[in-house]
């Protein structure tokens, strides 16, 4: 019987912070320094949010333009491509297909910071750096070796056979691909959506470097330049943070079984 | 001579595209990295000279670059440690079924959708000099509670404890299916020998939780070696001369703020061997725990 009271308890500490980021977004920003950051907003207001959604500056709209065309574009190529890579992949053997994926694997633990001062000279050279194709293009490579990752186990458990009864039937390879392999890697493909758009929605060290200071913010570059604008209008930037934080919190609770499921994936093969 | 041609267009159509782009954005990169480490390079000057190992020579006796490692190993071990330990506790306290415990489980998986500006925004508040721990730490009786981010001795573990707090949901989430992959019947085969709670998790549970284990740990230091963002919105590397400086942060700093390409570029090379060689290393040991079950 103890076990309820004690889960209550440990959740409760753990959730202090989350409810600080909730609690100050209706309340008046004088009411937020020092200690009031946890106390109840009474009387709760509704100025913070309309202050930020109809600020002239136009930064929370410009930065959300901004995020929705950024991660629309790289997960949608990301999806497309890492799929196809997987499948030449997995359908490739000998010591070609062992290079290629020993390559992408490396690339699943290295760093931004490693990569970032050559990456703006390679956009330069491109005349792609600050602009948001840069940015899409960027994050492309840098998140295909999960991709891959992703796809290649799932390709692995679908016999090729499929394929080539298809090619029998006169199907051309890409269209065996996309009419009969594809489909059957949807749960695949929900991991690498979900994942992809979360770590890039929230991504804030490559915006900040590629798009830069001129070329307009993502949600995060948005609310980091509102730290400095909004100095000491804490419920500005506890609402930006809210309504930043909106499109991924609906998204993931929606989901959130497969987010759960691909994450667990690794861990329960033993 | 139709299959070599088939083969070529396979490839071209199905593997070269996504593999350009990371030729292009990642490996071409990497290796610019290494070419660049080797000159001084700086976007400031035209033209650059190659300077052979001087950068890699400088950076042994450059104070700052020695602190970072020195701030990057205590924030790893924090959040090696910390978010396993707790994360492995939370998991099992959440073990059963229910909408209760369903609910109290969303809890902790919600700051992994949060990205980390947001947390870094949160927790400054929290943790202000004059923010709500410090008054509830006075009102407990504490007469001077610490500056918890402005006191140069607790900085950097008030940004482990933040990074660990983020990360501790990804544990609990890995923990979980680890824990609902233990068979009951094991369990309940003990207790009839007598084994009490503690062997029970001692010799059943934590061995079967290996690969979640595993799973845990080379995230945890692929994540944490390469922390920028909290540093960047709370600390910016203070207070005081880099307390909280991480490496990622001062390749940053050197590569964009003070134009040191060059420079920069060495150190990227030499974390990019540390990450190389601590994965590898921790992947190994870890998972022939595995395999000896």
């Amino acid at each position: 019987m103890r076990r309820p009271l004690v889960t209550l308890a440990v959740t409760s500490v753990f959730f202090v912070p989350l409810y600080v980021a909730l609690v100050n977004v209706v309340k008046p920003s004088a009411l937020i320094p020092g200690a009031g950051a946890i106390a109840l907003p009474i009387p709760p207001t509704l100025d913070n949010l309309s202050a930020v959604l109809t600020d002239p500056t136009n930064l929370f709209w410009a930065s959300l333009a901004n995020s929705v065309i950024v991660t629309t574009l790289s997960v949608i190529a990301l999806t497309l491509l890492s799929a196809m890579l997987a499948h030449y992949l997995a359908r490739t053997a000998g010591r070609w297909g062992r290079l290629i994926t020993v390559l992408l694997l490396c690339g699943l633990m290295i760093p931004p910071q490693v990569i970032l001062v050559p990456i703006t000279q390679v956009l330069r050279a491109f005349g792609l750096m600050t602009t948001v194709q840069g940015l899409v293009l960027f994050n492309v490579g840098y998140y295909i070796p999960f991709g891959v990752f992703v796809f290649t186990g799932f390709l692995k458990g679908i016999p090729a056979d499929l394929e080539e009864a298809a090619a029998i039937d006169g199907a051309g390879r890409g269209q065996a691909f996309w009419r009969i392999v594809f489909p059957l890697l949807r749960p695949a493909t929900a991991s690498v959506l979900i994942f992809l758009s979360v770590w890039i929605w929230n991504d804030f060290l490559s915006p900040l470097i590629i798009l830069g200071p001129g070329q307009g913010t993502t949600v995060t570059t948005g609310i980091y330049r509102s730290l400095g604008q909004y100095s000491f209008d804490y419920g500005g930037v506890f609402a930006l943070m809210f309504l930043s934080t909106l499109p991924v919190l609906i998204f993931y609770l929606a989901l959130q079984k497969q987010f759960v499921k691909g994450l667990t994936g690794g861990a329960t093969k033993g | 001579m139709r299959v070599v041609y088939r083969r070529a267009w396979y490839f071209l159509s199905f593997g070269a595209p996504g593999l350009l782009i990371y030729v292009c954005f990642v490996l071409v990169p990497i290796l610019l990295s290494v070419g660049y480490s080797m000159t001084n390079y700086s976007l400031l000057r035209p033209g650059w000279t190659w300077v052979g190992l001087r950068n890699y020579e400088l950076l042994l006796t450059d104070q700052a670059f020695l602190t970072s490692l020195r701030v990057t190993t205590i924030l790893t071990v924090m959040v090696l440690v910390a978010p396993n330990l707790l994360g492995l506790a939370i998991a099992v306290l959440l073990d059963r079924r229910g909408w209760f415990y369903n609910a109290m489980r969303s809890v902790y998986f919600t700051p992994m959708v949060l990205s980390s500006v947001v947390v870094s925004v949160i927790w400054t508040r929290v943790l202000d000099d004059e923010g709500p721990l410090n008054q509830a730490l006075r009102f407990l009786g504490v007469a001077d509670p610490p500056g918890w981010l402005s006191d140069p001795d607790y900085a950097l573990f008030s940004l482990g404890g933040i990074v660990s707090w983020q990360m501790l949901g990804f544990c609990v989430v890995v923990y979980l299916a680890g824990l609902q992959g233990v068979p009951n019947e094991l369990a309940e085969a003990a207790s009839i020998d007598g084994a009490g709670p503690w062997t029970r998790f001692r010799r059943i549970t934590w061995p079967l939780l290996a690969p979640a284990l595993t799973v845990n740990t080379v995230v945890l230091l692929i994540t944490t070696f390469k922390i920028f963002d909290h540093v960047k919105v709370i600390t910016n590397g203070g207070p005081g001369t880099g307390t909280t400086a991480t490496v990622a942060f001062t390749i940053m700093q050197e590569g964009f703020v003070e134009n040191h390409q060059g420079y920069a570029s060495a150190m990227a090379v030499v974390m990019l061997v540390i990450i190389a060689v601590a994965s590898v290393v921790a992947l190994r040991v870890l998972q022939r725990r595995e395999v000896q079950l």
